[in-house]
């Protein structure tokens, strides 16, 4: 009974990595319908940002966040602005192309600047935990949870009840209204995308801290990040907590009782699922 | 005007013959490779290209290598497999095929090791390769292929030979390998070990390569309350298992790691972290094994850090001591014949700073390994092939009491 | 005009055929690799290129074939030939099976979907020890390039053929119906379903034969490699490339592309992904509708037509 508790807990405590992780992919593709493969590789760009915040500076990864996220925004606006607004109107599935080729392009970049070498971020709290009777919580994936669900509901509520919320949404819906309303299109999907990358960036943050770091890891984030945007449903920001809580759990129970090599089993299968029961998602309108 | 042309027509005269593939010197014996340069095996894939080209390079300087009458520089043609077994395939058999090379050197890692032996197999051209030590590679009678990292399958023998002698003695163990060729061997040969050596397996779990999480495994371990951790695994995994047990407070009373804890950027990325994890080496700098170009491995230590700004290990070692075998082979057989020097390194035994060189009927050699530990952030060999050589520290405490 | 540009293609064709006579050790294996693509290209075509629906799983169907020829050849010591036809079984099985529910979705959910499922094959497949699990399987060596060239041409002339014979028949103009306005096609009594999953399963079959080929040839496979993701761009950005939607569009992408890709693999190393990164991302913003509309275009446009692209697809 202790063992299922504690997997239990292990499970809600990755599934609000993932939640941060999926924060901003779910965001621009809800929203903007950018489906961006390199999300991965800018968790990746942000993670490295914040171990050079820590290891030069000294700036405790947690309390670097705003910083770490603040940068990678500037790098989403001038991708989204420089780049991908070139692509915006044509195909959908010409942004999956463009956004693949861009991860291919930035984890290449990383490796030369970074090299192989992998990097962990180490602040001295980083093992400690706390204990709930036979339960262990290790506090810096608690810090991660905690954080998630404050930008969850933060974007939550930016995008519901806000002015710039608004705005962005009714551009993405109706491009020609906006713009006779006077909004510049232009700047307000840079912004959005800078807004998905600067948490992107955060979220590299968090994952330097529990895991380790290299340039090769974005691959499998943008996945698992996919898996959960999905799995969650892309109408509603609450809907990544959702679906990483859901992935969480249902690995950490696979792991534990069917098999440790059928984790990635679970995952992707039950992604296939959801898009052939239910492609809208758990807290997503059925059209 | 035409200055510039001239130049820019030498310059395309060059590119092209360097895209021919045109040796500098005509004479040389060209030794082929594909590694890991790029990509996630990348951080040990480097110690082979720095183990090859250091050994080359310090055989040249000693006048290289007799055959028959004429004295023989080698030199070495390396590409980058991106960590991507395909690549690495299709690189050997462009090895062979367009820069018909003399004679194959390795890649690291078992899996790249087992495919890339086909192509040596399939054009019939020795392959001495230091990165794969799974029992697989040499169990498919294949006549060209010989390693020089001792089998997996007995990777955690004098690890277990020691658990015996540990007090207070454990009883359970635990079995964690990822799902790789080399992993699978270990865990496969050190089953048997385990059992004649009287252990409980309490667990034994096979997981995904590359995995990132830790955590239900590690709760299982704890639950299960055993008492020694076996983990046959990849670096970044390891990393992230010991970082993962300290901050679930999971502290068996020992665990034993198949790598990382011989390099020393792994334990410099976990700093005090790594404190009481064992592992095993079949080699270690020490100045006992003397070597014909080198001096001795102590002296080859200090030579590589010097150059190359880090510490060797084992893989350097390994690399190292496949050049020396192909330099030998081709002495004794006196000519690169393919043929020859193959029936050459089957019968090599010598020594060298890797230890001897001698290679097994199926083309493996066979090292005893060397339990080392880390204490107080130093590498330490704890047990070898003739009993206790220091004192190990055990059982493990708690994580909050170091 | 017809027949000089037939005759044009029947002595390509030839010379093709007779290079494993004139050409180097390293030509016959650059021509493999090549020639494979090409028919993955192709094969996506049909599904991607005429049907609309940009398939991220084919390369599902691609580790299908080869696992196919590797269990048949490794585990039951089965010939080559069986192994293929087991291959093909197995990917018409599965573009039946899972091809129905996935070609429901629309857009970008089918190709996350497809996406998907190459992920779940990928790790159901390192479970099963009959595929040699994790550490996959290594075939019997067979040094015969010539054969592997010969049967790699064959193929692509095969599915080249096949989409040729497409685009003169009702299937082929249902398919492109489909692409063009789905309800529309189902509302002028087209079959949509069916007609998707035989795309699906036809893409999947000449996908599948050409993962046998290459299995056998480079005589080994292991999950990883078997359901690599990047060979499905790969084989999108060819086709994409080249032209899709078109006959031999596909065929002069794969050929373009993997000419200067392997010049830089062999020379420069560790440019050569990043060049790869590089030329999608420029393909994509400058020529979205490949080679063969730059052909076209070009002679009217000249190089205002990239502007032009630029200017219709940006916000």
């Amino acid at each position: 009974m202790d063992l299922l508790a504690q997997i239990l807990v292990n499970g809600i405590l990755l599934g609000g990595l993932y939640a941060v992780m999926a924060l901003g992919l779910a965001l621009v593709w809800g929203v903007l319908n950018i489906v961006n493969l390199a999300h991965g590789a800018f968790i990746m760009l942000g993670a490295y940002l914040s171990w050079h915040l820590f290891t030069y500076l000294g700036i405790d990864p947690f309390l670097g966040l705003p910083i770490t996220a603040i940068v990678m925004f500037g790098v989403g606006y001038g991708v989204q602005r420089g780049l991908l607004n070139l692509v915006v109107r044509a195909p959908m599935f010409n942004t999956l192309l463009i956004t693949f080729g861009l991860e291919v392009v930035l984890t290449y970049l990383a490796q030369l600047a970074f090299s192989a070498d992998f990097r962990t971020i180490n602040p001295s709290y980083a093992g400690s935990h706390v204990a709930f009777g036979p339960v262990v919580i290790p506090l810096a994936r608690l810090m991660a949870f905690g954080i998630a669900i404050v930008l969850t509901v933060g974007m939550w509520v930016f995008l519901l009840r806000t002015k710039l919320g608004r705005a962005i949404r009714a551009t993405a819906q109706n491009l020609v209204a906006a713009r006779l309303y006077g909004v510049e299109p232009r700047h307000l999907y840079a912004m959005t995308f800078g807004i998905g990358i600067g948490l992107a960036g955060a979220a590299g943050g968090l994952y330097g801290t529990v895991s380790q770091i290299n340039p090769y890891i974005g691959a499998t984030l943008t996945a698992k990040s996919f898996a959960i945007a999905i799995i969650g449903g892309l109408d509603n920001p609450l809907g990544v907590l959702v679906g990483g809580l859901v992935l969480g759990i249902i690995e950490s129970l696979t792991v534990a009782y069917v098999g440790a090599t059928f984790g990635d089993v679970a995952s992707f299968g039950v992604l296939v699922l959801v898009l052939i029961v239910r492609p809208s998602g758990i807290l997503g309108k059925t059209a | 005007m035409s200055r510039a042309m001239t130049r820019f027509g030498s310059a395309l005269l060059c590119a092209a013959l360097t895209a021919y593939g045109l040796p500098a010197f005509a004479k040389d014996i060209v030794l082929g490779a594909s590694v890991q340069l790029t990509g996630s095996s990348a951080n040990t894939g480097r110690y082979y290209r720095d183990a090859y080209q250091f050994a080359i390079d310090k055989i040249n300087e000693k006048g290289g290598v007799k055959v028959g009458d004429k004295q023989e520089k080698l030199a070495l043609k390396l590409y980058d497999n991106q960590s991507n077994v395909n690549l690495s395939v299709r690189q050997y058999v462009q090895l062979v095929s367009q820069d018909k090379v003399d004679l194959l050197l390795g890649p690291f890692a078992s899996n790249f090791a087992l495919a890339d032996s086909a192509i040596s197999e399939k054009y019939k051209i020795p392959m001495v390769q230091g990165g794969g030590a799974s029992d697989q590679i040499f169990s498919r009678g294949f006549k060209y292929i010989f390693g020089t990292l001792a089998p997996a399958s007995n990777y955690f023998g004098s690890t277990v030979e020691m658990l015996t002698k540990l007090d207070p003695k454990p009883s359970k163990v635990a079995l964690l390998y990822a799902d790789d060729a080399f992993d699978v061997s270990v865990a496969k040969g050190t089953r048997p070990l385990l059992k004649k050596a009287g252990l409980t397996i309490a667990m034994d779990e096979r997981y995904t390569s590359n995995a990132s999480d830790f955590n239900s495994l590690l709760s299982q371990i704890k639950n299960a309350n055993v008492d020694a951790v076996l983990v046959a695994g990849h670096e970044t995994e390891i990393l992230n298992f010991i970082r993962q047990a300290k901050s679930l407070a999971v502290a068996p009373k020992m665990y034993s790691f198949t790598v990382g804890v011989p390099s020393a950027d792994f334990r410099k990325a976990l700093g005090k972290d790594a404190d009481y994890a064992f592992g095993m080496t079949a080699w270690l700098p020490s100045a006992k094994l003397k070597d014909k170009w080198f001096g001795d491995a102590a002296q080859f230590a200090q030579d590589y850090k010097a150059k190359f700004g880090y510490d060797p290990d084992y893989h350097a070692a390994s690399g190292v001591a496949d050049v020396e075998a192909i330099a030998e082979a081709i002495e004794a057989a006196g000519s690169t014949d393919h043929q020859k020097v193959r029936d050459a390194i089957a019968k090599l035994n010598f020594p060298s700073l890797y230890g001897t060189i001698a290679f097994a009927e199926n083309g493996q050699i066979d090292l005893p390994q060397t339990v080392i530990q880390v204490q107080d952030e130093k590498l330490v060999p704890v047990y070898d092939a003739n009993g206790f050589v220091e004192k190990p520290k055990y059982p493990m405490p708690a994580w909050n009491a170091r | 005009m017809k027949a000089l540009w037939l005759v044009l293609v029947l002595l390509a064709l030839v010379a093709l055929a007779a290079l494993p006579w004139y050409g180097s050790d390293v030509l016959i294996q650059f021509g493999i690799s090549t020639l494979l693509l090409a028919v993955l290209a192709q094969g996506w075509n049909i599904i991607g290129g005429y049907t609309g629906y940009a398939s991220f799983g084919n390369s599902v169907f691609y580790g299908l074939g080869a696992y196919g020829v590797a269990i048949a050849m490794v585990q039951w010591n089965l010939s080559f030939g069986f192994g293929m036809a087991f291959g093909v079984v197995l990917a018409v099985v599965f573009a039946f099976l899972l091809g129905i529910p996935v070609l429901r979705l629309k857009g970008h959910y089918f190709a996350i979907a497809t996406l998907a499922l190459a992920q779940v094959m990928a790790a159901i497949v390192s479970n099963i020890p009959l595929a040699g699990q994790n550490i996959g399987l290594v075939l019997p060596p067979l040094n015969n390039d010539r054969l592997f060239y010969e049967l790699s041409l064959g193929l692509l002339v095969l599915a080249t053929l096949t989409v040729f014979w497409l685009t003169r028949r009702k299937f082929g103009f249902g398919l492109i119906a489909i692409r063009e306005n789905e309800e529309g096609a189902a509302v002028m009594g087209v079959n949509t379903t069916l007609y998707k999953v035989l795309a699906f399963a036809l893409s999947g079959i000449f996908t599948a034969l050409a993962g046998g080929i290459h299995a056998y040839w480079i005589t080994f496979l292991d999950p990883e490699s078997a359901f690599d993701i990047s060979l499905n761009v790969k084989m999108i950005i060819m086709a994409v490339f080249g032209g899709p939607g078109t006959i031999l569009g596909p065929v002069v992408g794969a050929f373009v592309l993997s000419a200067i890709s392997e010049v830089l693999s062999s020379e420069v190393t560790s440019i050569a992904g990043l060049f790869f990164g590089v030329v999608v991302v420029a393909a994509v913003v400058l020529m979205p509708r490949g080679v063969a509309d730059v052909i076209r275009r070009f002679r009217s446009s000249g190089w205002r037509y990239f502007a032009e692209n630029i200017k219709a697809h940006r916000l």
